[in-house]
């Protein structure tokens, strides 16, 4: 039996079991042992000792020299003995960092703050790019488009929705989607937004109601169908209680009843992720909704089972040039400016466009600097822990001496790193916490729009920024990570078997502190040239903002207090809003600290206005083709209010009113686009709004003013008399004597007297809208340069120590030069060459670096190229300084050292 | 251990099979009728002893079975086999020749 077993080789059973008694054998020969020994006059204790050294140094050599290779595999698994050691390794590095309080302190902290801003970032990262869409199979959804190589994409209309509905093979479900504002009216009437949706939307999302039912199908069969709704849960628990008897009660939207057929489950509110309704866009009149060039809706769909996305965005290629031989021409002519027959259809996965892709990019590079600043933060504490081990050297080489494996004394420093990175792991969740808390609470869709980074789903946002399971996994993985980056290498540096001279002589001059010195020094040019990237990466972005800052938009924001307030159809009659505003305006004027009031239809630096197509009425309309203005409805004296500049002709006036000749103000924009070379005032134009396509007499010029991002320069716009055009949504810009925001509820106040119907939004100061419109650069900007901060004091502290090190090591030399009569400034100049050439080989790499990876930030910087000159010899200056500072310390200290002592101490 | 000579190679194996000859003993046994037999002079180290006697165990010179000591305590008893008879015999004799050689060379006196 033994035989055969031999000859197969032992299976691991039978292995198992020659080790249990190989085992069983040993303890046996121990305890008779030890029963000989005491039965001689020892005590227990020496006894078990004596046995055990008789069997060999310890019982684990006893065994390994008994054991083959795979008994010794065995005995590695021995979960037992394993943990044993494990603790001890533990106890050990516990009580090696408890030794050195200062040292483990710097080094949580440095490593609580680099894991931390990751595991924000990352969590971040997660939210908006990684988690999959909170709709099931998500994979199987796609977005689809209307598009053309030169314009971009572009929503749908009805009408062209339904040719590609009917056209496609590809779609279980297709919905046309669209968030609106809505007035919730009623006794409280409240702004929310509302989804319009045809029917098959929550089927194509793969979603269901909660309660009621969903919508019926036959809703879609044409325009005009019976108003109904399906409510979110919160406005289910806000506006009726969580009344179960909800269902088939009505809803009044924009003063409208809607049968309430469903309540949405709690975690759904539409796409848009804000949404308080769902509605059926079929309710819509047939004008609203068969115009077959406005582009408003949104197109989803989910594919059938049996079809891929490959076939899905063939498919939309196919069908798409069919669509624009369907529609030939422009409808009205008017509404859009692109030529139809580059257009067509393209679908894609709507986990694709999650996101705009600047808001990507801006999280790919803090993920990126982060990841940078715990690289520095590790090769900082490798280098800490390099120094360490020199100290330690004699320790460790009686150790090997001793015969313990290097292997186990790798294990042991290792260990010691590994405590020190779950320590700082732990403190970083409090960093990540806070981090992720202010992240998640950032509202950024505002922010995002203003700097021009709208786009993707709404229900995917920051506020699903939260400390997961996958976040800790992440701060996990990291830690474990990092604690082996920097420990591993100095730990098998450190017991590298040749270190029989360090037994001999503890002196640091030997070769091994050479090379260790060797590698320090590496690690520092390793940490200056990241260092320098950070640093260049974060003085672009904080020479963008200084630019952005120092935007004129155009006009003066100091004291100005706006808010909007929207009429719900109905309240009142179109041709008495006039009255009604100027009755508003001087019922706010009447507010104590309010110096001007003044109204205009969409503020400055918003990029959400409004604009059509303007034509000369003395040229053909080929001349200016279909180029676009901006159009605003202001009150006369908003530019005043405003502190707008007139340039030439004369402002709107008392008579500039309803049924008076048409006028129409342009910006200096539009005077350069549409005159080149002429005066334009007196000139005729038709703007295709606001009834304006008529034709409307130029007045006046004045100055340009940054309406949409404020990174961008204006475009052509032209101002109607809110008097001459009905214009239902109005903004109100106050200027104060005081603080515009302290000023809010009086004037929110005024509103009310005048509109209690009317409920009022968005009441901000110009400065906040100015400071928001540059949010997202100033964001960037800070955080990279918090992180840049971090990486250049760990830069200084990594040059510092490696100097202080260098010093202490040469002291025996340096004494003998001040022996022989070198002078201290000599002295000095020796330790700071060895830093300035340190420095110089990290900024010469670090450069090169900096240049080949600020790149990815072009598209983020305004008015700064990538090599940017003054940013580079700036943050080179500030680093090299720094660097010349930090090892100054040093070099005084060794220019002080007493020859007597440091030659006796040599 | 200390006071006593290292073992020649070689020598152990041989020493181990003849206490076996006296019939089947456990790994302490060998060990205390080894010191036993030589006054104390031959200092065995255990760790040393098993590696030779399972070394023996897998060349099939010996053979081992788990059986209750007087004391009723299973132990692991080593078996002579045929082999190890042999092996005793030639090394045996080979040693003891070794032995005597060594003992002549070293009563020589320089004349």
């Amino acid at each position: 039996m033994r035989r055969t077993r031999r000859l197969f080789h032992l299976d691991p059973l039978s292995r198992q079991l020659a080790r249990r008694e190989m085992r069983d054998e040993l303890a046996f020969h121990v305890e008779e042992r030890i029963a000989q020994l005491t039965a001689l006059g020892m005590t227990p204790d020496e006894a078990r000792a004596e046995a055990i050294r008789r069997l060999g140094q310890t019982w684990d050599e006893a065994e390994r020299h008994l054991g083959d290779s795979a008994k010794l595999k065995e005995r590695r698994l021995n979960v037992r003995e394993r943990l044993r050691e494990f603790g001890d390794d533990i106890r050990y590095a516990v009580r090696g960092l408890a030794a050195r309080p200062g040292f483990t302190a710097i080094a949580v902290l440095t490593l609580g703050i680099g894991i931390g801003a990751n595991t924000a970032i990352y969590s971040a990262v997660d939210a908006l790019l990684l988690r999959s869409l909170p709709f099931p199979e998500p994979g199987r959804l796609l977005d689809i488009v209307q598009t053309s190589g030169a314009d971009g994409d572009a929503p749908w209309s009805y009408p062209k929705y339904a040719f590609f509905r009917d056209a496609q093979r590809s779609y279980a479900s297709l919905a046309l989607h669209r968030t609106t504002q809505t007035i919730l009216t009623g006794t409280d009437p409240e702004r929310v937004l509302t989804e319009e949706v045809t029917t098959q939307y929550l089927s194509a999302l793969g979603l269901r109601v909660a309660q009621g039912g969903d919508f019926p199908l036959e809703l879609d069969s044409g325009p005009g169908a019976r108003r109904v709704a399906i409510i979110s849960d919160a406005l289910w628990q806000r506006r009726f209680n969580g009344d179960p008897g909800v269902v088939g009660k009505s809803l009044s939207l924009n003063n409208e009843p809607w049968e309430i057929i469903g309540v949405l489950s709690p975690g759904f509110r539409g796409i848009s992720g804000r949404a308080e309704a769902l509605v059926n866009l079929s309710a819509r009149s047939a004008e609203g909704l068969n115009e077959p060039w406005s582009m408003e809706f949104s197109l989803i769909g989910r594919l059938r089972d049996s079809v891929t996305v490959a076939q899905a965005v063939t498919e939309a290629e196919l069908i798409g040039p069919r669509i624009y031989e369907a529609f030939p021409a422009a409808g009205g002519g008017l509404t859009t400016s692109k030529a139809p027959e580059k257009w067509t259809a393209a679908a894609r996965p709507l986990d694709a466009i999650r996101v705009a892709s600047g808001l990507r990019r801006s999280l790919l590079v803090l993920f990126g600097a982060v990841a940078m600043v715990l690289l520095i933060a590790c090769v900082n504490l490798a280098n800490l822990l390099v120094a360490r081990a020199v100290a330690r050297k004699q320790e460790i080489a009686v150790r090997l001496a001793l015969g313990a494996g290097r292997a186990r004394l790798v294990r042991l420093l290792v260990m010691e790193s590994l405590v020190l990175a779950l320590c700082g792991g732990v403190a970083s969740l409090l960093v990540a916490f806070v981090g992720t808390r202010v992240l998640s609470t950032i509202n950024p869709q505002e922010t995002l729009r203003v700097q021009g980074l709208e786009g993707g789903i709404g229900a995917i946002g920051f506020e699903g920024i939260r400390l997961d399971a996958s976040a800790l996994a992440f701060t996990f993985i990291v830690t474990v990570a990092v604690g082996l980056l920097f420990g591993l290498a100095p730990a098998l540096g450190a017991t590298r078997p040749s270190l029989v001279a360090d037994l001999k002589d503890g002196s640091s001059g030997s070769g091994t502190g050479r090379r260790i010195g060797a590698s320090r020094r590496a690690l520092v040019v390793a940490e200056v040239a990241l260092a320098l990237v950070l640093l260049a990466g974060s003085g672009l972005m904080i020479r963008s903002l200084g630019r952005l800052l120092s935007v004129d938009p155009g006009f003066d924001a100091r004291d100005v207090l706006t808010l909007r307030l929207s009429i719900p159809q109905g309240v009142l009659a179109p041709d008495s809003m006039p009255g009604f505003y100027e009755q508003l305006l001087s019922e706010i004027r009447g507010v104590p600290g309010v110096a001007e009031v003044a109204l205009a239809d969409c503020p400055p630096l918003s990029a959400s206005c409004n604009g059509t197509i303007m034509t000369r009425a003395d040229q053909p309309r080929s001349a200016t083709g279909n180029a676009m203005v901006g159009v605003h409805w202001v009150s006369a004296n908003w530019f005043g209010t405003m502190r707008i500049p007139l340039k030439r002709g004369r402002m709107f006036s008392e008579a500039d009113r309803l049924g008076g000749p048409k006028v129409v103000l342009i910006n200096e924009a539009a005077a350069r686009q549409y005159f080149a070379g002429e005066d334009p005032v007196g000139k005729r134009v038709a703007v295709y709004q606001g009834g304006f396509h008529t034709g409307a007499e130029i007045i006046g010029i004045v100055g340009d003013v940054r309406f949409g991002t404020i990174d961008s320069t204006a475009r052509p716009d032209t101002y109607i008399s809110y008097a001459q055009s009905r214009q239902p949504r109005m903004m109100v810009f106050a200027r104060t004597t005081g603080d515009p925001s302290a000023m809010a509820p009086a004037v929110r106040g005024a509103v009310r007297r005048i509109a209690p119907q009317a409920p009022v939004f968005d009441i901000r100061s110009m400065p906040a809208r100015v400071v928001m419109a540059s949010a997202q650069t100033r964001l960037s900007a800070v955080l990279l340069g918090f992180f840049a901060a971090v990486a250049l004091s760990l830069a200084v502290m990594g040059i510092y120590g490696v100097l202080s090190f260098a010093v202490a090591q040469r002291t025996g030399e340096i004494g003998i030069r001040v022996a022989l009569g070198a002078e201290r400034g000599r002295v000095i100049a020796l330790i700071l060459k060895d830093g300035v050439r340190l420095a110089l080989v990290g900024l010469t790499i670090g450069l090169l670096a900096a240049l080949a990876l600020t790149r990815v930030l072009r598209s983020m910087l305004f008015e700064v190229t990538t090599t940017d000159p003054l940013t580079y010899v700036g943050m080179a200056s500030v680093l090299g300084l720094a660097v010349i500072a930090a090892s100054w310390i040093p070099a005084r200290r060794a220019a002080r050292v007493d020859p007597v002592i440091a030659l006796r101490k040599g | 251990m200390a006071d006593s000579p290292p073992l020649l190679k070689g020598t152990l194996d041989v020493l181990v099979l003849k206490a076996l000859s006296w019939g089947p003993m456990h790994g302490f046994e060998i060990v205390g009728w080894l010191e036993q037999r030589s006054s104390g002079s031959v200092d065995v180290d255990d760790g040393a002893l098993y590696y030779a006697l399972h070394r023996m165990e897998e060349r099939g010179l010996i053979e081992s079975e788990w059986r209750l000591t007087g004391n009723n305590r299973k132990a692991r008893y080593y078996r002579m086999r045929a082999a190890g008879r042999a092996h005793l015999k030639s090394e045996g004799a080979s040693l003891e020749r070794y032995a005597r050689a060594l003992a002549d060379i070293l009563a020589l006196r320089p004349s």
